[in-house]
């Protein structure tokens, strides 16, 4: 099972997703893409656990994080 | 005697009190439930030697992608990010976060991946101070 992790503030939602149901994959494909031209920034992690930005859905990554675009303060 | 018998008869209730006033204070104080899973999920993408110097210290360092320079990210959602200097000493502030509101876990974990995949991205719209 993949996630699609959203921060939001209420903390985060998950979006669980089976990554072998092409219907979920293309639904999760979907979110990631309105998530990411809204402004959120995807990222993954790399085996190792570095994160890694990426601007085009993964569909083998366990879990992307979404966070919002980023502001100075 | 009176006083003995009074204060008899006040303890109960004085102690149920104490009670109800240590449990309130304590329902009080509780981590709300977005700021827990906040920290949930900050703890689960920060490295190992992160996540050791954030329960020890309370903030955590990390390596900016672009310079290799050491930042400190202390708990908190605002003015919370500060440059060292070779010795490990907070030289700069640097001020920014998500452009919604956000739980403090989530405002560090944000900071956090900024500036190891996209260090001048996260410092061209950041907003220095002088560290106290």
């Amino acid at each position: 099972m993949a996630t699609l992790i959203v921060m939001n503030h209420n903390g985060d939602t998950r979006h669980n997703f089976d990554a072998e149901d092409a219907r979920a994959l293309l639904k999760a494909e979907k979110r990631f893409k309105e998530l990411t031209r809204a402004g959120f920034t995807a990222a993954t992690r790399t085996a190792s656990g570095e994160p890694v930005v990426t601007r085009t859905f993964d569909p083998t990554a366990e879990e992307t994080l979404f966070f919002p675009r980023l502001v100075g303060g | 005697m009176l006083l003995h018998i009074l204060d008899g008869q006040l303890r109960l209730p004085l102690d149920v009190c104490l009670r109800w006033a240590r449990a309130f204070r304590e329902w009080y104080q509780r981590p709300s439930t977005r700021e827990a899973r906040g920290l949930k999920l900050l703890r689960e993408w920060l490295s190992s030697e992160q996540l050791a110097q954030y329960d020890a210290h309370g903030y955590f360092d990390v390596t900016g992608c672009h310079s290799g320079k050491r930042y400190r990210i202390r708990y908190g959602t605002a003015t919370n990010v500060y440059e060292l200097d070779y010795a490990g000493h907070a030289k700069l502030g640097w001020c920014f976060m998500p452009r919604e509101y956000l739980v403090a876990g989530d405002v560090m974990l944000a900071q956090k991946i900024a500036l190891e995949t996209d260090e001048c991205a996260a410092l061209a719209v950041a907003k220095n101070f002088a560290p106290r």
